[in-house]
């Protein structure tokens, strides 16, 4: 009775044995998915997307709030990589810390503001300052590169004195440092949510009232939870900023808050791995609308349209046990 | 100067008014249904575009009376077929919902009428200046800036002295004893989600007009609209109007000063309400917070 | 906390909502391991009142003490820590999680656990047995793995008492505990309230419709018609009241 056993992880497939068949998928996708036809970049795109869409799903599937806007810390964790590589140091690991902390400590100022807001209002507040974050990159050419998004930087070389891992050349070997970064975040993720603060999550969206009045401070609550959040996703930014040697000013927009949403969604957002699955749905869908040159926009919109009539819970919503979930 | 600021003041009122007639059927949308329509501003597009086709028929004058209409007509049909599905559920799924709409409706005006812009004509006479002197007041603008205040004033009436607007306002503060009592509670929601649309559809009438048209042409609107409703306060429509107004003036009047921060003054402004009244300037606080 | 005080004490409570008085001038005291009742016809007030005792919105006019303590201005969260534990009219739980996860985020949020990201072996069982201990008053133990949701209402409703006993609480203020139930579960629950009060010494404020389950539990009663106290007593007493009868037990709702 240790766990957190909420009906949402009693999927057909047992928790343990979902475990061993993500990861062994993915430590071996370098071998199997070129014979599928697919490059090994994409798969890292897919990990990218997921770890953004996990970090937003500790609010929205596990604390039950909305945020709209995580494009914001997403894009702000890019260009925090981005600009330390440009303007500060050829590192790797100081890029991402840098961009994890510009996003995650961004989120958490602005989370002072939202926490009393609910439901729509709050998801309001997170689009307009979602909307502020992509106006800064966007106007600010000299430093960011405004509409043209932010270039002239590679990833460096990982240097561990006694030898050197090539991830700015090697392909597969980045992939492999991302799925790295990866396990760790979402190990991180699950001992969070398996520990008492965890706990105090799922009772806010449970059922905020009783929250409360069972003494627990929930506007604090759901600022930590949302800042956590935010430092997940911008995490997954730089790692987006790594990927592409490139950060996009249209990465900040809230049309890529709306994608991250949809990823969790599609996936599953009441179960851990959903927005795993999601962003591998996602990914396959951009790749396929980016080979159309009109009326990608109708492909998409009708995407989102179909997924809300028909298939809310998700990819993983369904393959649980029947009658489960609201 | 004083041209200058006078130029920018009246730029800031006008577009003010576009964000007011915007954020008004937004907050109508959100107070009674607690939707956030992410489409609204591809209904103001598609009043623009239907505008366009009825002109050569029935002139600006019909075309500004008849497409509002039918604006409201496709909100109507496009809330029972779709919006009402996800009243029950979770507000995640209206987001993504309208978030689709909008790329779908987006997408056909690209597909029916070019990705190019296009031209709204107005009458020869409104293109003239009121003045030699503010040449830039055009009859036009004052004629927007009169229709905005004429259906502002409309839909407060609306609200204040009809039936349904009575219900509206009535569900708005509390929909489930206006359910209790009998009212048809899904109608109401569609009837307000049409008035909603009307709102927007004669903005896109309105906008076209001075600015032409384009398939996103929603797209620069809509944020500022959801900062009016922000900074006016939830469940407050004078507040929205409030809001709206003075959005638009403060980023005119920053387009003077300080041109390069007149987009992103409206954020700051959003800011400081959050900072210091997090209601909103007319907003109600809930009983918890 | 002063011995000398009574648990709660009510001094001239109103509220107002615009013109609407919910509650006016209404004094009370409940003395320590008392079990009162509050009864009254439909908009009378009891809720409202209720939701002034324990912080729900603060009072228009008057005070409020808790041992001896004036909480007027005291946020809700804090009269919790203070030893207000509180049930709903509609049942308030965690749903969709299990009878033991509900009594434990109950129980850590208790211990004030509620921010840690983990918990040595020793806090684990301290946390466990507690769990145990209140599902075994609330005579949930066979239950525990079950989810919440989908216990039958009375079962629902021990599991709502069990989780404000999880924190210890001094004072138990339960809104209408048997509403909307059938007779066995009604007889079950009154069972449970029953032993609180009289095997565990708990201070009980009830409010309650049932006239048998308020006229079998309570030591006192309080009856409260528009807004104002019309009158209070043992049970004895009130059912010989005249006005009491008028205004209220003669009217069948």
């Amino acid at each position: 009775m240790s766990t957190v056993t909420t009906r949402a992880d009693s999927t057909v497939v047992r928790p343990w044995q979902q475990l061993v068949i993500i990861w062994a998928l993915l430590l071996t996708v370098p071998f199997w998915l070129p014979l599928l036809g697919g490059y090994t970049a994409i798969a890292g795109r897919v990990l990218v997307m997921a770890l953004a869409a996990m970090g937003l799903n500790l609010l929205l599937g596990y604390t039950g709030v909305l945020s709209f806007g995580h494009a914001a810390y997403f894009g702000l964790g890019a260009y925090g990589a981005g600009l330390t590589l440009k303007y500060v140091a050829a590192s790797t690991p100081l890029a991402i810390l840098a961009g994890t902390l510009l996003g995650g400590i961004a989120g958490t100022l602005f989370g002072l503001l939202l926490v009393r807001r609910r439901g729509v209002y709050f998801a309001m507040v997170t689009i307009a300052f979602g909307q502020v974050c992509f106006y800064i990159a966007y106007k600010w050419d000299d430093f960011t590169g405004g509409y043209d998004g932010l270039r002239g930087f590679v990833r460096a070389p990982l240097d561990f004195g006694l030898f050197k891992l090539d991830i700015a050349g090697n392909g597969t070997l980045f992939y492999y440092f991302v799925l790295f970064v990866f396990g760790i975040a979402v190990g991180l993720q699950a001992l969070i949510l398996k520990s008492p603060f965890g706990r105090t999550m799922l009772a806010i969206r449970e059922n905020e009232r009783r929250a409360r009045f069972l003494g627990l401070p929930v506007e604090k609550h759901i600022w930590l939870s949302f800042s956590i959040s935010c430092f997940f996703t911008a995490l997954a930014g730089t790692l987006y900023a790594l990927l592409n040697n490139f950060a996009d000013p249209l990465g900040l927009n809230y049309v890529m808050s709306g994608n991250i949403v949809m990823i969790a969604v599609m996936g599953g957002m009441r179960t851990f791995w959903g927005p795993l699955v999601g962003a591998v749905l996602f990914v396959m869908l951009q790749d396929y609308v980016s080979s159309m040159t009109t009326n990608w926009m109708f492909f998409v919109g009708t995407t989102f349209v179909l997924v809300v009539l028909l298939f809310p819970r998700g990819l993983m919503g369904l393959l649980q046990r029947k009658g489960a979930g609201s | 100067m004083l041209q200058l600021v006078l130029f920018n003041l009246t730029n800031g009122l006008i577009v003010g008014t576009f964000y007011v007639l915007m954020a008004l059927g937004l907050s109508l949308i959100i107070n009674l249904s607690n939707v956030v329509n992410f489409a609204h501003g591809n209904f103001l597009a598609i009043g623009g575009y239907l505008a366009f086709v009825l002109t050569p028929f029935i002139g600006f004058w019909g075309a500004l009376l008849v497409s509002p209409f039918l604006t409201a007509i496709l909100g109507f049909v496009i809330e029972k077929v779709l919006i009402r599905h996800v009243y029950t559920r979770n507000h995640i799924y209206s987001l993504l919902l309208t978030f689709g709409l909008g790329f779908i409706l987006q997408d056909i005006c690209r597909y029916i009428w070019g990705p190019s812009p296009l031209p709204l004509n107005i009458p020869q006479s409104m293109s003239a200046a009121v003045t030699p002197d503010l040449f830039f007041i055009t009859w036009y603008r004052v004629f927007m800036v009169a229709v905005v205040i004429v259906a502002v004033a409309g839909l407060f009436a609306l609200l204040r002295y009809t039936r349904v607007g009575m219900r509206i306002r009535a569900g708005t503060l509390d929909l489930e004893t206006v359910s209790a009592l009998g009212v048809n509670v899904p109608a109401l929601r569609s009837l307000n989600f049409a008035v909603g649309s009307f709102l927007a559809g004669l903005a896109g009438v309105l906008a076209a007009g001075q600015l032409g048209l384009n398939p996103n042409m929603g797209d620069d609107l809509i944020m500022p609209s959801f900062i009016a409703i922000i900074v006016g306060g939830v469940g407050s429509l004078t507040g929205t109007l409030l809001g709206g107004l003075l959005i638009g003036v403060a980023a005119a009047l920053t387009t003077v000063f300080y041109p390069s921060a007149s987009e992103a003054v409206i954020y700051v402004i959003m800011a400081v309400v959050l900072l210091v009244r997090p209601r909103g300037l007319l907003g109600e606080e809930g009983m918890l917070s | 906390m002063s011995v000398d005080s009574p648990k709660l004490e009510a001094r001239a409570v109103g509220k107002n909502f615009g013109s609407l008085r919910a509650v006016s001038g209404v004094s009370m005291t409940v003395a320590h391991g008392e079990l009162r009742a509050i009864i009254g016809p439909n908009g009378a007030g009891k809720t409202t009142f209720f939701n002034l005792i324990t912080g729900f919105f603060p009072p228009s006019s008057g005070d409020i003490l808790l041992d001896g303590r004036n909480i007027n201005r005291v946020p809700a969260a804090q009269r919790v820590k203070m030893g207000m534990g509180r049930t709903f009219q509609i049942t308030e739980i965690f749903p969709e999680l299990t009878v033991w996860e509900n009594a434990r985020i109950a129980v850590e949020t208790g211990l004030g656990f509620s921010l840690r990201a983990w918990l040595s072996a020793n806090e684990k069982r301290q946390v466990a047995e507690a769990v145990d201990e209140v599902l075994t008053m609330a005579n949930l133990t066979a239950q525990a793995d079950r989810l919440v949701g989908e216990l039958s209402h009375g079962d629902q409703r021990a599991a709502e008492i069990a989780m404000a006993l999880a924190l210890k609480p001094s004072l138990l203020l339960l809104d209408e505990p048997t509403a909307g139930m059938g007779d066995e579960e009604t007889y079950k629950v009154t069972g449970l309230i029953r032993r609180l009060h009289r095997d565990s010494k708990y201070t009980i404020v009830l409010i309650e419709h049932d006239m048998r389950v308020v006229f079998h539990l309570a030591d006192r009663i309080s009856v409260l018609a528009e807004g104002k106290l019309l009158a209070e007593g043992t049970p004895d007493e009130i059912s010989k009241d005249v006005h009491v009868q008028n205004a209220y037990l003669g009217k069948a709702e």
